[in-house]
């Protein structure tokens, strides 16, 4: 069953699992998961299963509902995701969950079209529309507002802090990587971070690196607070403001 | 940087006329791809028109006063991308203005991913659901973004990405060039890295295999030309429900002698246990 963990800072506060009912988040006490803090609204946000998927929405937030660094009104949930209301984050494990199977029909039956098509922009409006009429209103990222930004603590680069903007960011010695490593015996091209739809992943090069002191044996997309080392230099992955 | 590249086009195993259409501009660095649609041999009109605009407004002299400016190009942008973002503009009217001209040709597009190498410097400039890849020590990443409403349904979190790839929706387009008379582009531009693998395909192989499909292949067969060809058998092999076209680009230092030897020997085994599985 999937659990929901509410953490201030590195601390647990109050953890409870996700089943028929709505999970209720919000600084009024009767929610499910009472968040104390002037930031966070009396009903701020609720987690709940719509058609076998793991869904956060934002109730009219005053500050809003981040999933990872995006704000949304409303967005499915993955394993390892964290749900951000003022300071305090709720982390999401759903490491017990099915992924949801072929065999869940949608309802509506479209015409089949073999042909490629391209539909005007009244007949896309429509369409999307039909499709956000189906029982599910569309996630909306209200925009990226916050920075994904690599801070060094230790070790050798050009620069103390980089913020990664692009969607393909190279760390290593080359005088194109994005974030360069100076000294002796360093790969041109250590590491990879990609931005992909949803999040930015760190991958290996010619080096493989490692994410909170384990090495990566796959592209590991990276949380607030990662640290990422690779040849002798520590990072700080966050997200900043 | 080095440039070894090689495309095949190839028309599936169920349909019976190939609108894809790609070319190879290996002097200028120039890789242009494209996929019809459009009843009748109109398909095939459009993706010819939209090669055949690109290559011929980016091989062109260069001047300052022919550079057509359809919008505001951030000043950031090198030359090239900006021209390859103009050329792709131009392409958008070049079948429009066709199909305006001749009844029979209402209705057709074209997808269009274009790439332009200029040392370092990587330009793509992208409408429709073609797509592009860079393999990148072992990591495949999509360039562009898929202009398709199962696309853009999965970006809204409509879709999960696993009922998008069953939908029946795939081939409705919410961009393809020759629709509008206007149309917004998507531009990119990437600093390339030696032993960086690019490729251009369209749907036709996206849709028949994964993509730790195409970076296996990739990986272990590292002539250009024959790794394009064995995607497009993948392709086949999994149905061919499409036309598939691949470009495969590698950059930097180009395998030869020996090693090149040694690979062709695995390949011929590799062909041989697959003709046999298929009997």
């Amino acid at each position: 069953m999937a659990k929901l963990s509410l953490m201030f800072e590195k601390r647990l506060v109050k953890q409870v699992p996700v089943g028929g009912r709505p999970v209720g988040i919000g600084r009024s006490p009767d929610n499910d998961l009472p968040v104390d803090n002037l930031a966070v609204s009396n009903y701020h946000a609720r987690v709940y299963f719509d058609s076998g998927r793991l869904v956060v929405e934002d109730l009219d937030s005053l500050n809003g509902t981040f999933v990872n660094d995006l704000r949304v009104e409303r967005a499915t949930l993955h394993d390892g995701d964290s749900i951000w209301v003022g300071k305090h984050h709720i982390k999401v494990d759903a490491s017990g969950e099915a992924s949801i199977g072929p065999d869940v029909e949608r309802k509506a039956s479209a015409p089949r079209i073999n042909e490629t098509m391209v539909l005007d922009t009244k007949q896309r409006r429509d369409m999307l529309q039909q499709a956000a009429a189906m029982g599910e209103r569309s996630q909306f990222a209200v925009g990226r507002l916050k920075m994904p930004t690599l801070i060094v603590f230790s070790g050798k680069t050009d620069q103390k802090e980089y913020v990664v903007t692009s969607k393909l960011t190279v760390i290593g010695k080359s005088k194109m990587a994005t974030v360069r490593l100076n000294g002796w015996f360093k790969p041109q091209l250590a590491a990879q971070i990609n931005q992909k739809e949803d999040g930015y992943y760190l991958g290996a090069g010619d080096k493989v690196p490692s994410v909170n002191g384990k090495r990566i044996s796959a592209p590991v997309r990276l949380s607030h607070g990662d640290i990422v080392e690779i040849c002798g230099v520590r990072m700080n992955f966050v997200f900043r403001d | 940087m080095q440039i070894a590249s090689g495309g095949v086009t190839n028309v599936g195993r169920v349909r019976t006329n190939n609108e894809d259409c790609f070319q190879i501009v290996a002097p200028l660095g120039l890789f242009v791809l494209s996929d019809g649609m459009g009843g009748e041999a109109h398909g095939e009109v459009a993706s010819a028109l939209a090669v055949e605009t690109v290559v011929k407004y980016c091989s062109g002299p260069e001047d300052a006063e022919a550079t057509m400016i359809f919008s505001d190009t951030p000043a950031a942008w090198t030359e090239k991308t900006k021209r390859l973002t103009n050329a792709v503009h131009l392409a958008n009217k070049s079948i429009f203005d066709s199909a305006q001209n001749h009844q029979e040709q209402r209705g057709m597009g074209a997808t269009i991913t274009a790439a332009w190498i200029d040392g370092p410097k990587l330009s793509v400039a992208h409408v429709g659901d073609s797509r592009a890849y860079l393999l990148r020590s072992g990591n495949l990443q999509q360039l562009t973004s898929d202009h398709s409403l199962v696309a853009e349904q999965v970006r809204r979190g409509i879709l999960t990405q696993a009922e998008a790839e069953r939908s029946e929706m795939q081939s409705v387009l919410l961009r393809a060039l020759g629709a509008h008379a206007e149309i917004e582009v998507d531009t990119e531009e990437h600093t390339l890295f030696d032993r960086d693998v690019l490729v251009l395909c369209s749907d036709g192989l996206t849709r028949m295999i994964t993509e730790p499909e195409i970076a296996g292949t990739l990986q272990a067969e590292l002539d250009p030309a024959k790794a394009a060809e064995r995607l497009v058998e993948l392709a086949n092999e999994q149905g061919g429900a499409d036309n598939v076209t691949v470009i495969v680009i590698r950059l930097g230092e180009q395998p030869k002698g020996w090693f090149s030897w040694l690979r062709r020997g695995t390949r011929k085994e590799a062909e041989s246990n697959g003709a046999a599985g298929g009997k």
